[in-house]
């Protein structure tokens, strides 16, 4: 049982881990490239978007690649 | 229609409705913290906390399940249902300064990472009764997390109408890892009745609410409607659509919105391009149908989002006999001009 939530909980680190790196980045450059209408928008609700950008890194990294190649 | 996001979609109305959440939030931290201090003034002051925001999460957790169903069986209470997210925000905050003040009382005093101690402080998996509830309590404030982050419409648009709604029927998860955990926290810490009867009654008036609901929807959904000899379905009398508003139909399992306006009809396709909203729930507004989600605007006349706005929908053709509205079950294609009937 300590095995298996070893391994949750360090899966779980790692995930929001590299999601609070890639908050970062979202916040700075990201956003901007996944959609471009949040030119428009305060920095605020950049900062708003931070704890979605946390929670769902995975979807938007493979949106910006997607976008990338586009 | 707005083109930019904005940091909190305030209207004088979500003002209003957020101040009453803001109210009774505040309201009920009292009373209960009163209450408290009356019946039992040994308590902490950490353990009032984790109470009273812990009860507050679950009450208005029931609450916002509770909006979904009544406003389907009741459409005065579709305000509730458009402004319901806010209401999801505050009862995350309500949930997490319990599940904070939960992680300091009982697992920062040990030097034991404290995530690490919820999960291991009580090994008793395989028990029906002791199981270790606070992990079913973290489990879901996670997904409540996930909910919470991803509310404002950037995530709506951005993960697609479809992820965003997955990810949001999560809360139906939530809600029975929320309901395990008060219980088997109440069965193995205290012994009172109160907390396993109301949260038995709150139970099943959700259930019951769902049931309810989807029945009638089905019932909709799948009325068998009469035809006359063109094909053309019946849809109801000019009488039953209120002025301003909309009748929804189910044709072949699409949704139509026939709208009523300055003595004409006119029916297009009930999902907005937007984000998928119900056109049909909403009214015309300045001469255009607007969409009660987020306002988007569409002609009547030709289901197509005045200029700017590029958006479009299908458009459907009706006919009237005496004051019997029919219509042609054949979709136009989107934003094609249909003229109106007078009625």
């Amino acid at each position: 049982m300590i095995t298996v939530i070893n391994s949750i909980l360090t899966i779980l680190g790692i995930y929001f881990g590299i999601g609070l790196l890639f908050g970062i980045y979202f916040f700075l450059a990201g956003a901007r490239k996944i959609d471009p209408i949040i030119n428009d928008s305060k920095w605020t609700v950049r900062l708003l978007l931070v704890p979605g950008a946390v929670a769902t890194w995975p979807f938007l990294i493979s949106k910006l690649f997607k976008t990338e190649k586009q | 229609m707005g083109l930019d996001y904005q940091t909190i979609l305030w209207n004088k109305h979500k003002k209003v409705y957020d101040k009453l959440i803001l109210a009774f939030m505040l309201m009920y931290l009292l009373v209960f913290a009163g209450l408290t201090f009356t019946f039992n003034a040994q308590t902490t002051i950490e353990t009032l906390i984790i109470r009273a925001f812990g009860t507050l999460a679950v009450i208005m957790l029931h609450i916002i399940l509770a909006i979904g169903p009544i406003s389907r069986l009741n459409t005065s209470f579709l305000p509730l249902l458009y402004n319901r997210r806010h209401l999801g925000v505050s009862m995350f905050l309500a949930a997490a300064v319990h599940g904070v003040f939960s992680m300091i009382q009982f697992h920062t005093l040990g030097n034991v990472n404290p995530v690490y101690s919820i999960f291991t402080s009580n090994l008793d998996y395989t028990s029906l009764t002791n199981f270790p509830f606070q992990v079913l309590g973290f489990v879901a404030l996670i997904i409540l997390f996930f909910m919470a982050a991803t509310s404002h419409d950037f995530w709506l648009k951005n993960l697609s109408p479809s992820v965003w709604k997955k990810l949001h029927m999560m809360v139906y998860v939530a809600y029975a890892l929320i309901i395990l955990h008060v219980f088997l926290g109440a069965f193995q810490q205290e012994t009172s009745p109160f907390t396993i009867g109301f949260l038995s009654i709150g139970f099943v008036t959700i259930v019951s609410l769902h049931l309810i609901a989807g029945f009638n929807e089905v019932k909709t959904d799948t009325k068998k409607s009469e035809k006359d000899e063109s094909n053309w379905l019946y849809v109801c009398r000019t009488g039953e659509i209120e002025e301003d508003r909309a009748k929804i139909f189910t044709v072949d399992k699409e949704r139509v919105a026939i709208f009523k306006y300055e003595g004409k009809l006119s029916a297009i396709h009930n999902v907005c391009k937007h984000q998928g909203g119900p056109l049909g729930e909403g009214k015309i507004v300045d001469g255009c149908i607007t969409c009660p989600w987020h306002g988007y605007q569409y002609l009547p006349g030709n289901g197509q989002s005045p200029p700017p706005f590029t958006e479009k929908v299908a458009t459907y053709e009706l006919k009237l006999v005496k004051d019997k509205i029919y219509l042609n079950p054949e979709a136009f294609p989107e934003g094609t001009e249909v003229k109106p009937v007078n009625c």
